[in-house]
């Protein structure tokens, strides 16, 4: 029921709250990295559980082997985030991220985690900002390396039967390095968004 | 009477200080602002001798680039920042007192950043734990040397220590389809040792056994490093020939032979007389299997065997 319920004006309204978030986030990852940083027009999509896997090779290049990092976010909403990386641009990025010299496996995965972590930390903790809720975070760790986008969650291992997906493409200026943040909901956080997003309505 | 009981802020030092995790804050300038018991003991300095100075200046082993910009990241997204020890094993050099570690120099560490907003929600500091992983390192290497073992295992034969069936199987299949997709010539040798039911029963089966190790050990060292070798299965060996065509294959045979027969195979105080038999055979376009490569290679033995033995036939 929940799912019906988030109705187009909570999705506009989500949609506003994270380009609010993703601009800031674009911002302050320039600063950090010291370069110009493009964050995508997030995309909001509802989707029965069962056809994330499918998503997921429809928002990427479905056979493209990609690298995944996932991490948990803690609080009244709850959910777990994925950033997929493609393989070009790691040790651009590693060198803006104050590593030196050429990545070890070992350096190039701590590398992946970092990026993800600021990514996913930048992002939704300007999205959650807005809900008046303060985020928490498990470590992030490594969901996949090298898989193709639509095997890298199986339908079955899910458990719960919507999910919320935002997509946000973060790109440096010099193109080389992209990812795509995906952020998964449970129905029950679903529904609490729903509350936060009805205060926000309510407030404007 | 006297309340004896503590409060919460004497609570909350007592646990924050006697907490078996490191835990220790730092300024944006890096200058260290708490230090607590567990970094105390395992760095060898107190908290007076770091609380006020430099992170750099008290360990300058620090990989100080990196974390500069990891805690810069913590203060200016207001975001928390992970270490992991299985991607990089320790921040600080911290001795871990077991005393079989298996190749671990350190303590591994995994360690939390979290910024420590005031009340405008600006981060005024960054506050870190940090974990001693180093158990779950080790049992984790444990267990990767045992994975080790057990594939190495599980492609070996236990008596000889050259590949096993199975493997040998595995390998001639895959170079089976490569020579057919691919073209090159694909050659196969069975190498049997003759008359072995009789060194069983004069000798002893220890005797057998000597025979087949010192046999393997013979062939495994004549090969070349693109041949795969191993024991087929009794007192049945195979040699896989990448590359080699059968008049190739008939050259290694006949050297494999001699280098068996040729010299005395020396048991406790008996030199032991010992031929072996060889059958070739090399990969044709009319076979759809690897088996009929074995199947023939095993004809061509047979024969070698009824025409008298300690030869090569293909």
């Amino acid at each position: 029921v929940s799912g019906q319920e988030f109705t187009a004006v909570h999705r506009d309204a989500l949609q506003e709250v994270a380009n609010v978030a993703m601009g800031e986030a674009g911002a302050k990852l320039a600063e950090l990295l010291d370069t110009f940083v493009r964050l995508s027009v997030p995309r909001i999509l509802i989707s029965d559980a069962a056809e994330v896997p499918d998503t997921l090779g429809k928002l990427l290049e479905p056979h493209n082997a990609v690298t995944a990092v996932r991490q948990s976010f803690l609080s009244r909403i709850q959910g777990e985030a994925i950033v997929l990386f493609g393989e070009a641009g790691c040790a651009e990025l590693a060198d803006l991220m104050g590593y030196d010299g050429v990545l070890a496996p070992s350096e190039r995965r701590e590398v992946l985690l970092d990026i993800a972590n600021v990514l996913v930390g930048a992002c939704l903790g300007g999205v959650f900002r807005q809900f008046g809720l303060e985020l928490g975070f498990t470590a992030p760790s490594l969901l996949a390396e090298d898989t193709p986008a639509q095997r890298l969650i199986r339908a079955d291992t899910l458990d719960w039967s919507r999910a919320l997906l935002v997509e946000v493409n973060f790109r440096l200026e010099q193109g080389a390095f992209s990812s795509h943040l995906i952020v998964l909901l449970p129905e029950r956080s679903i529904d609490r968004m729903r509350e936060s997003l009805d205060q926000i309505i309510a407030a404007l | 009477m006297r309340n004896l009981m503590p409060d919460r802020s004497e609570l909350l030092e007592f646990a924050v200080d006697r907490a078996n995790i490191g835990i220790f804050a730092l300024d944006r300038e890096m200058h260290v602002l708490l230090w607590n018991r567990f970094m105390a003991d395992h760095s060898g300095k107190e908290s007076a001798e770091v609380i006020g100075r430099n992170l750099f200046d008290c360990f300058p082993d620090l990989p100080r680039r990196w974390l500069e910009k990891k805690v810069a990241g913590v203060f200016l997204l207001k975001n928390f920042a992970f270490t992991s020890w299985e991607q990089r094993p320790y921040l600080f050099r911290f001795h871990h007192g077991r005393p079989v570690t298996g190749g671990i120099d350190y303590m591994q560490q995994t360690c939390t950043f979290v910024p420590v907003k005031n009340a405008s929600g600006e981060v005024s500091a960054v506050c870190v734990t940090l974990v001693d992983a180093t158990d779950t390192a080790i049992a984790y290497r444990q267990l990767e040397r045992a994975m080790a073992t057990v594939r190495e295992n599980a492609r070996c034969d236990g008596l000889t220590g050259v590949f096993n069936r199975r493997h040998l199987e595995e390998r001639l299949s895959e170079e089976f389809y490569r020579s057919r997709r691919y073209g090159g010539p694909l050659s196969l040798v069975m190498l049997d040792i003759d008359h072995f039911k009789r060194v069983n029963d004069v000798h002893g089966h220890l005797a057998g056994d000597e025979v087949l190790r010192i046999v393997a050990a013979r062939v495994s060292e004549a090969v070349r490093a693109s041949d795969i070798f191993g024991r087929y299965g009794g007192e049945e060996f195979g040699v896989i020939l990448p590359g080699t065509d059968i008049a190739g294959a008939r050259v290694v045979a006949d050297k494999l032979r001699e280098l068996v027969s040729g010299q005395p195979l020396a048991y406790k105080d008996v030199g032991l007389e010992i031929t072996v038999s060889c059958g070739v055979a090399q990969v044709a376009p009319e076979h759809t299997t690897y088996e009929e490569v074995i199947r023939l290679a095993d004809t061509a033995l047979y024969r070698a065997k009824r025409e008298g033995r300690n030869r090569v036939c293909a």
